[in-house]
């Protein structure tokens, strides 16, 4: 019996993925996923243009790292000039408080600005170049802030709801409710096409981004990130990807299950998964984005544009070892596929009120 | 039993809404049609035995099987529903072998077996064509032959013959008695009653979610005594007759027809109308041909339902 069932799972898939996985109605799925690697490309890109720049100016106006580092307070614009040479750019501006002039540098990498205040330096401001732990964080925001909490979290919706709830609009579902297969086996089937679907959408998404982001750095810069923490932080991040598919496309097959219309639970899952970090620590782990972020590798900081106070709602749960992490999403997943299975086996055709 | 359709006491509520009432049947195999105007709970009857809805009270068993489940009942039993749709994207083919496939048939046996369904219904040459190409006519007989694909022994039809051109029809019945004649049920709907008169071996009348009668068409016919039943006499002395006949106790009513040469009789009796007919054929009342008027489903129906109810 296992082997039939295991063997008719198998059909599901493969014939939901000639259904769906290539349908001009899922166009909009591929395109969510797409859009970070877009966004890091144009990082990259912008960054790679910029390096050039700066290199161009430095070989125009040759200066090194060290004598401009060696620049102090209260130096002259004479001093400052003798010692470093003319700027690659130059700005003068008066104020009531004085005449100002800014000197640009660089060194090929870094862009150091020197604020004179009547002819006096006051103001250092150094630029650094993109560094990999820099990137890594704004990759940890992006990741946990947009990819996980809009990107997979609505690519799930479009993937999972559709299962049952698109073939119901399209009046073909009865098709698979006529044949010799138990009811739960054909929400397990339909639940793991959905996931094969979307974990291959999102995690090449995934590896894509990182590969993206990674564009601007050297070769030789990239070898030391993956010797050191690199690999498992790619293999962490395509882990945690495939596990929101997991916890999310549970959820959405339930809701297209049991909602005639999903918007209304999509919207409440995103309102709670939104709240999840100002609810007590207790009700953090009734969601899918605790786990999650308990399994990210990088631990995004907090948005720098949240009001104080909401900062100060902001419960702390302590993240949770990867293990328990996993457990905890697997028996949520498992607890909420256990409704969609039952709910599926009531299933009944009444296209005509759906 | 097990080769019968058992529904006991089945009720199905769509909310406020009725489906069916206190629907109880025992079906043999041969061809069953559900008669009955839209409405009137063919669907909904058809639907139950399938599964696809749940009765609110009473019982159904398919041969034995519950259509609880799904895993038992459809390896016997297949139902080509009225509804118009199909998985996008599919040919004939895909369409039938894909469905087939979750059955447990080997990919060679599917291609085979969905080779033959195809050819069954005479659809060889768009078996590879998108579906969504068919006419109306062909997607009514690709959805037969998905549904005669696994040789089931009980075939559920909605409205099977919609759409059908008279010979594509023909056809279509000659399969429905050639499944009938190999003891499989073959249970059709259809609001259209002149084309489940001639087919069906037993009917069922539905009318508002109610069964009316059920049984052989002459059968249920028969039980309805007090339904007078009508005859058509032609004859060379049609006035004599006509006062012969009407001395009868169970004849209500003779109408001479316009030009004389044959009158309708309307009877409740008609095993002692035949009887008296044998006699009266004797005074030289010169009977051409004896003919029952009413002998189908359409004047049954129309009785049954107190002739309110809109059938073509």
């Amino acid at each position: 019996m296992m082997r039939q069932w295991i063997s008719q799972i198998g059909l599901v898939i493969r014939l939901e993925m000639r259904k769906t996985f290539l349908s001009r109605r899922g166009l909009w799925v591929y395109l969510l996923a797409l859009a970070p690697v877009l966004i890091f490309l144009g990082h990259s890109l912008s960054e790679i243009s910029n390096r050039k720049e700066r290199q161009a100016m430095n070989a125009a106006h040759p200066v090194s790292t060290a004598a401009l580092r060696s620049i102090t307070r209260d130096m002259t614009i004479e001093e400052v000039v003798e010692k470093l040479g003319p700027p690659f750019a130059k700005v003068e501006f008066h104020r009531p408080n004085g005449s100002f002039d800014s000197y640009q540098y660089t060194d090929g990498d870094n862009v150091f600005g020197f604020t004179f205040r009547n002819s006096r330096l006051v103001g250092i401001n150094e630029r650094d170049r993109d560094t990999i732990p820099k990137d890594s964080l704004i990759f940890a925001g992006v990741f946990q802030f947009f990819y996980l909490r809009l990107a997979i979290f609505f690519g799930c919706v479009g993937v999972f709801t559709n299962l049952f709830r698109g073939e119901m609009l399209d009046k073909s579902l009865h098709f698979y409710l006529l044949t010799p297969i138990r009811r739960e086996i054909l929400a397990i089937g339909k639940y793991l096409a959905g996931l094969v679907a979307t974990v291959v959408i999102f995690c090449t998404s995934t590896l894509l981004q990182l590969a993206a982001l990674s564009l601007h750095f050297t070769g030789s810069e990239i070898s030391e990130y993956l010797a050191g923490p690199g690999w498992g932080h790619v293999a962490s991040y395509v882990g945690v990807t495939a596990a929101a598919c997991v916890g999310y496309g549970s959820i959405f097959l339930a809701a297209g299950l049991l909602f005639k219309n999903p918007i209304i639970p999509a919207a409440t899952v995103l309102v709670w998964e939104g709240a999840n970090m100002f609810l007590p620590a207790a009700l953090k782990k009734v969601s899918v984005i605790f786990y999650l972020q308990s399994l990210s590798p990088v631990v995004a900081p907090p948005d720098a544009s949240m009001p104080g106070l909401a900062k100060l709602l902001i419960t702390a749960a302590e993240p949770v070892p990867v293990a328990w992490a996993l457990l905890g999403l697997l028996t949520l997943t498992i607890l909420v596929l256990a409704v969609a299975a039952r709910k599926a086996r009531k299933l009944e055709i009444n296209y005509s009120t759906d | 039993m097990n080769d019968r359709i058992v529904l006991d006491n089945v009720s199905r509520f769509y909310g406020e809404v009725l489906g069916v009432n206190r629907v109880s049947l025992s079906i043999p195999p041969g061809i069953t049609s559900l008669v009955g105007p839209n409405g009137s709970g063919k669907t909904t009857l058809m639907n139950l035995i399938t599964g696809l809805v749940r009765p609110t009270r009473g019982s159904i068993q398919v041969l034995g099987i519950s259509p609880a489940d799904p895993e038992r009942l459809f390896r016997v039993c297949a139902y080509a529903t009225q509804f118009d749709s199909f998985p996008r994207g599919m040919t004939g083919f895909q369409f039938i072998y894909s469905y087939l496939r979750l059955s447990g048939l080997s990919h060679a046996d599917c291609q085979r077996t969905t080779a033959f369904a195809i050819g069954r219904v005479n659809l060889g040459e768009a078996a590879h064509r998108k579906i969504a190409g068919y006419s109306k006519g062909m997607r009514q007989r690709i959805k037969l032959a998905q549904a005669i694909a696994h040789d089931p022994r009980v075939l559920v039809l909605d409205e099977p013959l919609n759409g059908l051109d008279p010979l594509v029809r023909a056809e279509t019945i000659a399969l429905f008695r050639e499944f009938a004649a190999e003891g499989r049920h073959v249970i059709v709907s259809s609001h259209i009653l002149h084309e489940v008169d001639t087919i069906s071996d037993q009917v069922i009348l539905l009318s508002n979610g109610y069964v009316v009668a059920e049984g052989q068409i002459r059968g249920v016919r028969e039980e309805m005594s007090e339904h007078p039943m009508q005859v058509i006499i032609r004859c060379t002395r049609a006035n004599l007759l006509a006062s012969r006949v009407f001395e009868q106790d169970h004849v209500v009513e003779v109408r001479l027809h316009a030009d004389g040469g044959g009158l309708l009789v309307k009877t409740r009796d008609a095993d002692r109308f035949y009887r008296a007919l044998n006699h009266l054929a004797l005074d030289g009342v010169g009977i051409e041909s004896v003919a029952p008027a009413d002998d189908n489903v359409n004047s049954l129906y129309e009785y049954l339902i107190g002739g309110e109810e809109s059938t073509r």
